[in-house]
């Protein structure tokens, strides 16, 4: 293929309206070679078109909601053998002094399976555990936030490197026309900046395309305030005649021409983008089931249903986060376990559990990956008398859908839930099995940066294990 | 039939003899710079028998008479991964000769003999510069040598470019700004032979010059305002360092002098703070030592970045991978990395006193103010605290009830539920300042009047103090630098000082006794401003192609090692690399010597046929087709509109962005993006902007603007649908689009509108055709918005989104 004409499409990439830059370029454009922006041919079975990423920003207590200990329950209060502390270490406890605290809430076995899990906090999602693969075996190095919410988004504690979002639209290219393929929504303010949906070293193309609240969903989509339609239509055409005379003037450039087709993507999004979020058309019971309406559960609820509808509409990654440093965090368990943990559950359990049924009902889980979980654990020892500090070294993650088996437990922590034991799988185990899941050989996928070719999970990844998750 | 048949079984053995001696060749030509007592990458000896034996950290490289057991023979047939040699495969000969040389049991001239390489080093880029003559011909030497490589690739060269398009290119490559439309007419009417020189020079003596190559610097030395992370604060005296770039380049000081002053200025000019203001170099990267807690890891990854980032933008090599391993692909072993870390190790940071003796009294003033504030602090909490609690009572008395009793139960004793209602409402009884000013009794709120006034006196001639940041040694002695041993616990090896060994570098010896700091970073900026160091001037002068031409001769800038590309022009780069020397590191010789060739001022349209046959223009047939950096896009709106701010250097000024372009970031934007109280800074160039690590205005992040974390050695140039929403929707375009419009009013007709708004924004005049659609475009907006005024601003909102507004022919 025509080298300036790769370049393009390679500039072009797979990310936002890339896909349909290249649709709406000049057929002649592309004639001499296959669109490289379809799904590219896949190394392994896709299981999962689509991933929803459920991100519990600030840190999920693993030992009071999904991972029970008897041992805490029974030592509460004492300290832990030094055997177990030795080479532990986080930001304000102490592993050798802080006490233990058993966990204030009661598991129960759930479903066909019989999984323990914390079903007072989390009524909803615990009815659902035959459908998840509980992986109580993750673990880290990093025990602040900025840094392992790094590593858990980009495989690298330092900011810098592509998302995993980013990676798998660069790997993928995008099946959507009109949208983003990597959709992200937050609470707003987040400990890491915008490091968990950065493009990194990739080209921008890739980056994560912050969804907000509201009917215009994606920055600067509206027309300046007071200027209508056809005023808009008109200042476009303008632009469109100038442009297509100054391309007149010189010789075939296909850069040109796509910068020309940009801004009519651009305007074709502005009636796209606010359909795909309005939620008018969704019936009552759907809302209800994902809890919007009620004051604690609306806000997560919308962006679980909205990403429902994005699935729908072919759009590969959506991350969704809760919990944001301006507001209600997970995090806020540091001084208060039972108010923090109490509250943030409330306000995702229900629309989590809402939106794995609605994607069940609809047949989507099928080939829709759902993932949950935080950038660590917390602390099985107490910090002060109410609180419980990061933990990176054993927290758990759960994945649905996608293929994915549910009603097992996948590896275990130690007795104290201080030390993934079992099955051990770090950051670069799950992107592996993310990208495996997606049809990716994560060693397959490189980007040439710096001297080599980078990968996601850079020399990692070993211990990827999606059999495992497939056959359960 | 029968002859071959027995040549096929015997000829290895009747030819053996001589093969063996092939073996050891193919060595010598292609293993032995690497794997020799020198370098010993990857603990691997192939300059003896001993050590072929002995092996590397993967055990034996051959085993003697079986050449498929061999793991040497699996790494050259790719067989085996690390595939050696790095970035090529032998020749099938070759292969063969060395599996012939092992099945004959690998005989040696003498056994425990070593034979060295061939030629050491291999790579290219660490063989000395070489000194070419031109090829013959017409035009400059660089034509000649560009001529020279088109003749050989048959391929059309471009005709000579307008002059207006020249002078844009001229103007955006020196200065990232447009030339005014007199400028251009000027430009145009001056014929006489030396124009384009004239031009060149005036570009290189004005101030905009730094402004735009001091960007270029600060992308390679990957310069930020703040430390990065989670709470990411201020490096609040980043922005001297930036202007000390901006300063340098407006100089034209010597590179070799710069490369001086910021790896070593405190060592070599003790006594100048003007060039110990280069340190500042170490001080503008991403700071993990400017968080709390785990110091050692920040050290460690200070030390790596300082590392990692010399070797790229002085030496255009990335030793990153040397840091866990020998390079797997250039000749850079461990103990390398760890001998260049222990030139950093002794360096600690520093506020350099610009001025010592306002300096200590800026100090000494913060000092008493310090202790007058404490006092100050102290009786405002006093006065405001009965007040702040009454108002407290009454809020939780007036909530609902059972968030009332919730915040009323003592914090042990709260329920579950409680907890939960407390932990979801921290809003809900905080006191603000105006709420307690209401009710103040007339004493204290004069009391607290007066302390606000005091508090004003105290600020009000507040400012940065004239301080720096920079590095200083404490002492001629260092720690000790360790290298990491497989399966050896505790510090692992000891490593001294040192260059690499692959350019020739050596040990760097303790200072003298007299000597104050350690001499280690001097040592390294004295070898790498050497005239004969094989990098520093290849990499500087391929850096400055790459800018001027849109690809560098070796079209990985900040990678010259073997993963890298290879040069285009081989002996065109070694060519400006001595003259480079010869013109005494000018850098501004050199942007003269580039822009005055043929080649430079080709026009951007290729001829027929070209782009496909090259079509990374790698032959400079043709001028490349640029799109406006992002900070040329930002700078190029302010100046069309005509709000363009021209103020040099100082503190990093903050424009507006509207909340929803802030979303996200990791703190408030009241401490994150405190937009400058001054209007007028809003507008001033981007390059003296905030550059804040974990956030970057959607304009720069939408047009590849640099994301700050990393050296960048080439911007991306994308294109992509956000590109056009922030240019026509935001509301820094609509602003400055009615600014443009309010410029555009003061002419009389529409036809003058148009041909104005042309002018400021295109540097040109409408042709017949533009101006008809242009003033038709007026019309119809007229009649749809119902003024011409906002039918104007259209027309600027549209000006500022033109391809030709956003591209360099």
């Amino acid at each position: 293929m025509n080298q300036r004409r790769r370049d393009l499409l390679f500039r072009l990439g797979g990310g936002f309206g890339a896909a349909a830059l290249s649709q709406m370029l000049p057929q002649s454009l592309f004639a001499d070679t296959a669109n490289p922006l379809a799904p590219k041919a896949p190394q392994f079975p896709v299981k999962a078109k689509s991933v929803i990423y459920l991100f519990m920003h600030g840190g999920v207590s693993h030992v009071d909601t999904w991972d029970p200990k008897s041992e805490l329950t029974k030592r509460s209060g004492q300290t832990v053998p030094e055997s177990f502390a030795r080479g532990l270490k986080t930001s304000r406890i102490d592993f050798n002094k802080a006490l233990i605290r058993g966990t204030p809430w009661k598991f129960s076995r759930m479903g066909q399976s019989g999984i323990d899990v914390n079903a007072e906090l989390l009524p909803h999602t615990a009815k659902m555990v035959d459908d998840l693969a509980i992986i109580r075996s993750c673990y880290g190095d990093a025990f602040d936030h900025a840094p392992a919410i790094n590593l858990r988004a980009t495989g690298s504690q330092f900011p810098g490197k592509p998302s995993l979002g980013s990676w798998l639209v660069y790997g993928l290219g995008s099946e959507n026309q009109n949208l983003p393929s990597f959709v992200v929504m937050s609470d707003g303010a987040m400990k890491a900046g915008n490091i968990p949906y950065n493009a990194g070293y990739l080209p921008t193309v890739y980056q994560g395309t912050v969804f907000r609240k509201g009917a215009s969903p994606v920055l600067h989509l509206d027309s300046p305030a007071g200027v209508t339609p056809a005023t808009q239509r008109s200042t476009l055409d303008f632009i469109s005649e100038m442009d297509k005379r100054h391309l007149a003037s010189r010789e075939t450039d296909s850069i040109l021409e796509a910068r020309i087709a940009a801004y009519e993507l651009a305007y074709r999004m502005q009636s796209h983008a606010p359909e795909a979020v309005d939620i008018d058309k969704e019936s009552d019971a759907t809302k209800k089931l994902y809890g919007i309406g009620e004051p604690l559960t609306d806000d997560f609820g919308r962006k679980c249903l909205l990403a429902r509808r994005l699935v729908e509409r072919g759009v590969r990654f959506i991350q969704l986060f809760s919990g944001t440093n301006l507001g209600d965090d997970w995090d806020d368990a540091h001084n208060d376990l039972v108010g923090a943990l109490g509250k943030m559950c409330k306000k995702t359990d229900q629309p989590i559990a809402g939106l794995l049924m609605d994607l069940k009902a609809r047949g989507l889980l099928e080939d829709t990956l759902v993932v949950w979980g935080s950038e660590f654990g917390r602390t099985p020892l107490a910090e002060g008398k109410n609180g419980r500090d990061h933990h990176p070294y054993a927290f758990t993650t759960w994945m649905a859908g996608g293929g994915v088996k549910g009603g097992q437990i996948i590896g275990s922590s130690d007795e104290f839930g201080l030390r993934a034991q079992e099955e051990k799988k770090d950051v670069h185990d799950l992107h592996a099995t993310i990208l495996r899941l997606m049809g990716m050989d994560h060693t397959k996928v490189t980007y040439f940066y710096q001297g080599r070719d980078q990968r996601l999970t850079d020399v990692h990844g070993e211990n990827e294990f999606a059999d495992l998750l497939l056959k359960g | 039939m029968k002859l071959r048949f027995l040549l096929i079984l015997y000829g290895p053995l009747l030819f053996a003899q001589a093969d063996a001696r092939r073996g050891i060749e193919v060595l010598r030509a292609n293993c032995v710079s690497c794997h020799s007592a020198a370098l010993k990458m990857s603990n691997l000896q192939l300059d003896s028998r001993d050590g072929l034996m002995k092996g590397g950290s993967k055990g034996p490289s051959i085993v003697s008479g079986d050449a498929a057991k061999s793991r040497l023979m699996q790494m050259v047939t790719h067989a085996a991964q690390p595939a050696m040699p790095p970035g090529k495969k032998l020749s099938d000969a070759d292969i063969e000769a060395l599996r012939t040389w092992i099945d004959a049991g690998a005989p040696w001239p003498k056994e425990s003999e070593s034979v060295p390489a061939l030629e050491v080093p291999s790579w290219w880029s660490f063989k000395p510069v070489t000194h070419h003559q031109a090829p013959s011909g017409s035009g400059t030497e660089i034509d000649r040598f560009v001529q020279n490589r088109i003749k050989k690739a048959g391929l059309a060269v471009s005709p000579k470019a307008s002059k207006e398009a020249l002078i844009r290119r001229a103007y955006y490559d020196l200065h990232g700004l447009p030339p005014a439309y007199e400028q251009i007419r000027k430009f145009v009417e001056d014929t006489s032979p030396d124009a384009w020189e004239k031009l060149i020079d005036e570009l290189l003596a004005s101030p905009r010059y730094g402004e735009k190559w001091g960007r270029h610097w600060l992308d390679l030395v990957r310069y930020g305002d703040t430390a990065g992370f989670e709470q990411d604060p201020y490096i609040l005296d980043a922005w001297r360092y930036r202007d000390y770039v901006i300063e340098s380049f407006n100089q034209d000081k010597p590179y070799n002098r710069f490369i001086q002053e910021q790896i070593a200025g405190d060592e070599l000019w003790p006594e100048d703070p003007k060039a110990q203001l280069g340190t500042g170099y170490f001080n503008v990267g991403t700071n993990r030592d400017m968080l709390f807690k785990v110091e050692d890891i920040n050290r460690v990854e200070q030390l790596t970045d300082y590392v990692d980032t010399t070797s790229s933008v002085f030496m255009g090599l990335t030793v990153g991978c040397a840091r866990c391993h020998d390079h797997k692909f250039d000749p850079i072993p461990q103990k390398d990395y760890f001998r260049m870390q222990a030139i950093f190790t002794p360096a600690v940071k520093h506020r350099i006193f610009l001025e010592y003796n306002a300096a200590r009294s800026y100090d000494i003033g913060l000092n008493y103010r310090e202790f007058k504030l404490r006092d100050v602090a102290e009786e405002i909490a006093f006065i405001q605290k009965p007040y702040s609690e009454k108002i407290r009572k009454e809020k939780v008395a007036a909530l609902p009830k059972d968030l009332k009793e919730a915040f009323e139960t003592e914090d042990e004793k709260r329920t579950e539920d409680q907890r939960i209602l407390v932990n979801s409402n921290p809003g809900a009884v905080r006191v603000s300042q105006d709420e307690i000013y209401k009710e103040l009794s007339a004493d204290d709120k004069a009391r607290l009047d007066f302390l606000g006034r005091r508090l004003v006196g105290l600020y009000a001639n507040h400012s940065s103090g004239p301080i720096a940041p920079g590095v200083i040694e404490e002492g001629r002695v260092s720690q000790d630098t360790y290298m990491p041993a497989r399966g050896q616990d505790g510090l692992g090896i000891k490593v001294p000082p040192g260059l690499l060994t692959a350019i020739g570098g050596k040990d760097i010896p303790d200072p003298p006794e007299e000597a104050v700091t350690t001499y280690r970073r001097k040592a390294l900026a004295e070898w790498l401003t050497d005239p004969a160091h094989p990098l520093t001037t290849r990499v500087m002068v391929n850096r400055m192609w790459q800018y001027h031409f849109g690809r560098g001769l070796v079209a990985t800038p900040s990678d010259f090692g073997t993963r890298g590309s290879a040069p285009s022009h081989p002996e065109l780069l070694d060519w400006l690399a001595t003259q480079f020397v010869e013109k005494k590191w000018s850098v501004k010789a050199m942007h003269k010597l580039l822009m005055m060739t043929d080649v430079y001022q080709r026009s951007s349209n290729a001829m027929e046929g070209v782009r496909s046959k090259d079509p990374e223009n790698i032959w400079l047939t043709h001028y490349s087709r640029r799109r406006l950096m992002a900070e040329e896009v930002r700078d190029s709106v302010l100046q069309a509109a005509g709000t363009l701010n021209l103020k040099m250097g100082g503190r990093p000024v903050v424009p507006p962005q509207t909340k929803e372009e802030l979303y996200g970031m990791s703190q408030s934007p009241d401490n994150f993006w405190p937009v400058s109280w001054n209007k007028a800074d809003h507008t001033r160039r981007s390059v003296y902007t905030l550059v804040r690590r974990s956030y970057r205005p959607p304009l720069m992040e939408a047009f590849d603007g640099l994301d700050g974390t990393l050296h960048c050695s080439r911007r991306d140039e994308s294109t992509v649908a956000p590109q056009s929403l922030t240019l026509m929707n935001s509301d820094f375009a609509y602003d400055q689009a009615r600014a443009f419009a309010a410029k555009l009013m003061e002419e009389k007709s529409a036809h003058a509108i148009a041909k104005a708004a042309f002018q400021k924004s295109l540097s040109r005049n409408p042709t017949e055709d533009e101006l008809r659609l242009t003033v038709a475009f007026l019309e119809k907006q007229q009649q749809q918005t119902g003024t011409l005024e906002a039918a104007v601003v259209e027309l600027a909102r549209g000006m500022f989104n033109l391809n030709e507004f956003l591209y360099v022919d």
